[in-house]
């Protein structure tokens, strides 16, 4: 009985790790066929392994201004977001009308699709948009023309500030959601010890909030640098964003270059890995806190 | 402390929760009526700031508006077909993630979390290679498949935290007093699962239901889903069109947000 029973519980095991290796193996078979296509021995052009290709990317300095370019303005979109986030939670965490509203409001585009969220970008930030129109009744521009361009910009303006506006909703539900569950009590403790308003929130509320927020704010990071429908409608042409440098290579006019595209697909698949072993690892961190 | 001395950090934090609030009804509300006018517009050049004339044309999705009526019936059907076999395959996967312990557990919810936290495009480079090997490239059921992937994983990891806390004992009851695994499944698991299954079915649906990447690489631009027409029609700089979609896009997920969050307060509420 009790082997029968341990036998049946390692079975067990073995399945829950297959079947999840099974959800992981659309994304394995990817960077399998990536990396062959990458070494020239599979996609379109297949011939013997060679390292032209890419070595040929990883030369070409677009690919590398689209990887910066990419990863700085998901940084920055990041890091507004999430401050955007810990200041709501953090001024709107009690229980009035205009706390629940904040919430309310600060978590409203949370349901909003990224391809919504850039297309208002592009009818409110675009020069002839909703903020030129804006800009030209209070008598500050004459002509759009005169608006600073923040869509298809040099910066991705339009882009990173979409994005953390977008983000933004989802941090605040988690951050709000760690404030009313778990920093209270040892809130209370600190301030019965004598600990100021600023020292509790700097030693306490924030540390707490921080490190449950961490998991969230990688996940939000890895959206960012990925998506590629508000890349598409706001960064510029050039740089090339990463997502937008795939879509451009596998539809190069030149059929040998097409394969080119394979290679930048394997630095955002790597992208994609890294971002889900710290999201765990950070995930792990938090957990062993919490027992 | 004197009150002089906490008074001027009162005041601080209530200049900035003011500030705060401003702008989070501007940055709310304002996207939303500018989404609602120009799905109304007939003409709205610069610089008028509402439309210089109105019209209900994009809203008839009649024969006339084929192109969205079309669109929004795609997006409905693949939605729909994600939401329930993605739960139905992700229950029973999260049921098995959550026996593990130790490294085990942490990595089978890493690769769970791995084609949720793939760039879409690059998920859908691998997928295509399968897709049309199979025959399915540039087709709906293709297009379900690739839909699934992410729904998957993203519902094993629902899952998998309603399977931590569920208290199995149950289970063993009913057993114990004779139910076989099928039955003690069918009348006691299910049932008391049944609002989180809902949840997951409606995430699923939604994680369809915004795709654009996947769709566009799985179903080689000839599913024609809502997010599609929508950029297209953005693209084309056809705003009124687009909004009409737009609004189209949103209302399913806003719908479940608020009764995600509905659910979610009565539950506390009924555990409190």
């Amino acid at each position: 009985m009790m082997v029968s029973a341990r036998r049946n519980e390692r079975r067990a095991t073995l399945v829950a790790l297959l079947a999840s290796m099974l959800v992981a193996a659309p994304v394995l078979v990817g960077i399998a066929y990536a990396a062959a296509a990458s070494m020239g021995i599979a996609g379109a052009g297949a011939g013997p392994t060679s390292a032209a290709r890419l070595i040929r990317v990883l030369n070409d300095g677009q690919t590398w201004a689209g990887l910066v370019w990419s990863l700085s303005a998901a940084a920055v979109a990041t890091v507004a977001a999430t401050a955007g986030a810990i200041a709501v939670a953090v001024c709107f965490r009690g229980g009035g009308l205009s706390d629940r509203m904040a919430r309310a409001l600060a978590a409203a585009p949370l349901p909003l699709p990224h391809l919504v969220a850039a297309a208002l970008a592009v009818w409110v930030l675009g020069q002839s948009g909703m903020l030129a129109r804006v800009a030209f009744a209070l008598g500050w521009i004459a002509a759009p023309s005169a608006m600073p361009p923040l869509i298809y910009d040099r910066w991705g303006v339009g882009l990173v500030l979409t994005m953390a506006w977008k983000e933004m909703a989802f941090l605040s539900v988690v951050a709000t959601a760690l404030l009313s569950t778990r920093t209270a009590a040892a809130e209370e403790a600190a301030r019965t010890l004598g600990a100021s308003e600023w020292e509790t929130f700097r030693r306490v509320t924030f540390p707490v909030l921080w490190r449950g927020l961490v998991p969230a704010v990688v996940a939000v990071f890895i959206f960012v640098v990925g998506s590629y429908e508000a890349a598409a409608l706001l960064a510029p042409s050039s740089p090339l964003a990463l997502p937008l440098l795939v879509a451009e290579r596998s539809a190069d006019p030149d059929l040998a270059r097409r394969g080119d595209a394979y290679v930048v697909t394997l630095l955002l698949l790597g992208m994609g890995i890294v971002a889900v072993i710290v999201h765990e690892w950070v995930r792990a961190r938090w957990e062993s806190l919490e027992e | 402390m004197s009150a002089r001395a906490t008074a001027s950090p009162a005041r601080s934090l209530a200049v900035v929760r003011v500030a705060l609030l401003v702008a989070l009804s501007i940055t709310t509300v304002g996207p939303l009526l500018l989404l609602v006018a120009t799905s109304f517009s007939g003409q709205w050049f610069f610089p008028a700031l509402v439309p210089t004339a109105w019209t209900t044309a994009g809203w008839q999705l009649g024969p006339d508006g084929a192109r969205l009526g079309r669109a929004l019936w795609t997006s409905v059907v693949l939605a729909l077909a994600t939401g329930v076999l993605a739960s139905a395959i992700a229950l029973p996967l999260g049921r098995a993630m959550a026996g593990l312990r130790g490294w085990r557990r942490h990595v089978t919810a890493a690769a769970a979390f791995l084609p949720v936290a793939t760039p879409p495009l690059a998920l859908g480079t691998g997928l295509q290679v399968v897709l049309l090997r199979l025959g399915l490239g540039g087709t709906a059921p293709g297009v379900l498949v690739a839909h699934l992937v992410p729904a998957i994983g993203y519902l094993a990891l629902i899952f998998l935290g309603t399977f931590t806390l569920f208290d199995r004992r149950v289970e063993e009851e009913a057993r114990s007093l004779g139910a076989t695994q099928t039955q003690t499944w069918l009348h006691i698991t299910l049932p008391l699962l049944r609002p989180q299954i809902a949840e997951a079915m409606i995430v699923g649906f939604l994680i369809s239901w915004s795709q654009f990447a996947l769709t566009l690489v799985a179903g080689g631009g000839e599913v024609r889903a809502l997010p599609l027409e929508i950029f297209a029609y953005v693209r084309a700089g056809q705003a009124q069109p687009a909004a009409v979609g737009a609004l189209l896009l949103v209302i399913p997920p806003a719908a479940a947000f608020v009764v995600l969050r509905w659910a979610a307060r009565r539950n506390v509420a009924s555990l409190a």
